[in-house]
């Protein structure tokens, strides 16, 4: 991992409230591996909030730049959203695991919710190298929010989506979508990234189905970098930090259910007992 | 023209006073990847335990108005780990390792004093008293002048390492209770801990931490903190450690003005890996700008 100070190439609105930024940094685009993120500072020294911002690494132009797709949800995307061409931004990274494949790996299903097909193309233009077949499968509200179709379509993939208002693609979510074609599909495994509830149950298909799902979280993170134990999240083995052990997690691994989280021990000093502690 | 930094924290002699706060700087590993370790005036480890703590349930921390909230709930892995593992690692940077240490009843503050004994590497052993005693019916330690005095006791009979007690704000009278750990034997104090306190997401009516209240930290509370430092330097006559929202050297040097021998830096190490490194170049290059030749010139000089 690598602090830089690093300058912004070029910004494009891609739809209305998302963006994409390329930064220039060759370190960060040398070593990054599809599942990745970066951490940056957004905003002003002046700016009452703190902490960081991650987001996964898009694509990179190798050896030279990377690329990361946003929406403004907030006020430190707010302020990377203000960010000129030519600014230089402090950035952290490549942080983080990344997604993972076998060499003999022919066959693989992509699938997100919204912004969650960032870190998909980085992982997608890996394996289309390794002439890996892709099912892309990607959904939005309506055609006009639907993110990376022409990346995907551009890569000569035939490219799956699903939108609320079917106005292009399959109507409905792309959930109800993979659920329609993955017995045709039938992929090696299934690459997924969105909403908490969306991979829940694309990791509950996968498991119907046999096929290894592996899964990129999001949680709240200060460090990004696996010392403040701040982005837990549940795992059969215990709580893992999403920011070091993860982003990227094989399903079968994680603990869904919200009643089985309510049952975990927790506790400050309390080794053994129910009770917690205010913090630390 | 040098300038003289270092300074002796009760019998710890540090090259500077700038140290990474317990709980945010891990074992010192993820962070050498940014900055030359050896130049810190300490390391100080997490918290460690007697048993291993899994920790409190997610989320954990969300972030406030200049600072954030956590409730990490002091996981770790326990002492016999941190010795087998984390403490021969921190030895090879050749800098003073304090170890802060946690417990649940008196007796295994003493155990892990014992167990901290005669062992290779450690330069001292800062007590975090922010833990609720079961005992006494889950009242923090440190928010009872009489129970910070026992803790301290009970360690200092089982150790003759230099003795730091780490302090919390949670407290009426923060000077009654230094007073206190001081008189059992505490060779210097630590301050401050988090504050306790709250975030609300007004969207879905549900408290921001799963444990629903946390500590707060970083620049928010960096006032109360300097308050604190300067209130216990006037009434111990032990080192301190300043501690809370130090981002910058002018922060840091604001803790020394009020009477801290040493600071530690917590919550700017997630924004800036480099903090300590940077915060150690601009006391130096703030004494240098005013022709001090120590640091000492400054420590406990404010004009009141
Ligand atoms: C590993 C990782 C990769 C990510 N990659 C991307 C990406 O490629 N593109 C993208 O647009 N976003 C990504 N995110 C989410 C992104 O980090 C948050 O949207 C951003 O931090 C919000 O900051 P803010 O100040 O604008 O919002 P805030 O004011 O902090 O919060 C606004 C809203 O966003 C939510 N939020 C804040 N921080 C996070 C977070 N870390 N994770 C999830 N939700 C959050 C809050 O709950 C709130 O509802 C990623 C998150 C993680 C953990
Ligand atoms: C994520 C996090 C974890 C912490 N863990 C510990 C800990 O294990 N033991 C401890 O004594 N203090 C712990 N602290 C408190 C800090 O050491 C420090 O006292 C406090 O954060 C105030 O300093 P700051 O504002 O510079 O962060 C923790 C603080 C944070 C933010």
């Amino acid at each position: 991992m690598f602090q830089v100070k690093a300058d912004i190439l070029s910004k494009e609105e891609v739809i209305p409230g998302v963006f994409s930024l390329t930064i220039v940094s060759p370190e960060i685009s040398r070593n990054a591996k599809p599942g990745q993120f970066v951490h940056i500072l957004c905003g002003s020294e002046n700016d009452n909030f703190v902490l960081r911002r991650p987001f996964s690494i898009h694509r990179v132009v190798p050896g030279r730049a990377f690329e990361i797709l946003f929406r403004v949800v907030g006020k430190g995307t707010e302020a990377l959203s203000r960010a000129k061409i030519h600014e230089s931004l402090d950035v952290i990274g490549p942080l983080g695991n990344s997604f993972t494949y076998s060499e003999k790996l022919e066959s693989a299903l992509l699938i997100a919710g919204g912004l969650g097909v960032a870190p998909l193309i980085f992982l997608a233009e890996e394996l289309a190298e390794r002439y890996v077949k892709l099912y892309p499968m990607i959904g939005a509200q309506e055609k006009a929010k639907l993110l990376c179709y022409i990346d995907f379509k551009r890569m000569g993939k035939k490219t799956y989506a699903a939108t609320e208002d079917g106005s292009i693609g399959h109507q409905g979510t792309v959930v109800d979508l993979l659920n329609r074609t993955i017995h045709q599909i039938r992929p090696q495994v299934i690459y997924a990234c969105g909403p908490k509830p969306m991979l829940r149950k694309i990791a509950e298909t996968a498991d119907e189905f046999g096929i290894d799902c592996q899964v990129s979280l999001e949680a709240k993170m200060a460090c990004g970098i696996g010392v403040c134990l701040g982005c837990a999240c549940v795992t059969k083995k215990g709580y893992k930090m999403v920011c070091k052990d993860g982003p990227v997690f094989n399903a079968r691994d994680l603990v869904w259910d919200q009643d089985e989280v309510g049952r975990l021990p927790s506790g400050g000093c309390m080794c053994e007992t129910q009770e917690t502690q205010d913090s630390d | 023209m040098s300038v003289n930094l270092s300074v002796n924290l009760a019998g710890i002699k540090m090259k500077n006073p700038v140290m990474p706060a317990s709980g945010t700087f891990g074992t010192g590993r993820e962070f050498s990847e940014f900055m030359d370790i050896k130049s810190l005036g300490a390391l100080v480890a997490k918290t460690v335990t007697l048993r291993p703590v899994v920790g409190n349930k997610p989320p954990r921390i969300c972030e406030t108005n200049s600072g954030m909230l956590n409730s990490i709930g002091l996981q770790n892995e326990g002492i016999d780990h941190f010795l087998k593992h984390d403490l021969p690692y921190m030895r090879k940077f050749k800098v003073p390792i304090i170890v802060n240490i946690a417990g649940n009843t008196l007796e295994e503050y003493a155990q892990m004093c014992r167990d901290l004994h005669g062992v290779e590497g450690v330069s001292g052993i800062e007590l975090n008293i922010s833990c609720p005693n079961i005992k006494a019916g889950g009242i923090a330690f440190g928010a009872s002048a009489r129970l910070a005095e026992q803790v301290t006791a009970a360690a200092r009979y089982n150790t003759d390492l230099p003795l730091i007690v780490k302090l919390t704000p949670n407290v009426y009278n923060i000077s009654k209770i230094a007073r206190a750990v001081v008189s059992a034997g505490a060779d210097a104090v630590s301050l401050i801990n988090t504050v306790v306190g709250m975030s609300i997401n007004i969207k879905t009516f549900e408290p921001c931490l799963a444990n629903i209240t946390g500590g707060l930290s970083g620049p928010a509370i960096k006032p109360i903190a300097v308050r604190m430092v300067w209130e216990v330097a006037q009434t111990v006559n032990v080192p301190i450690i300043g501690i809370g929202g130090i981002t910058t050297a002018e922060d840091a040097i604001e803790f020394l003005l009020a009477g801290a021998t040493a600071v530690a830096v917590g919550t700017a190490n997630f924004i800036n890996p480099r903090a300590t490194i940077e915060i150690i170049h601009g006391i130096e290059a703030f004494l240098k700008e005013r022709e001090l030749t120590d640091i000492k010139q400054i420590i406990g000089k404010v004009k009141t």
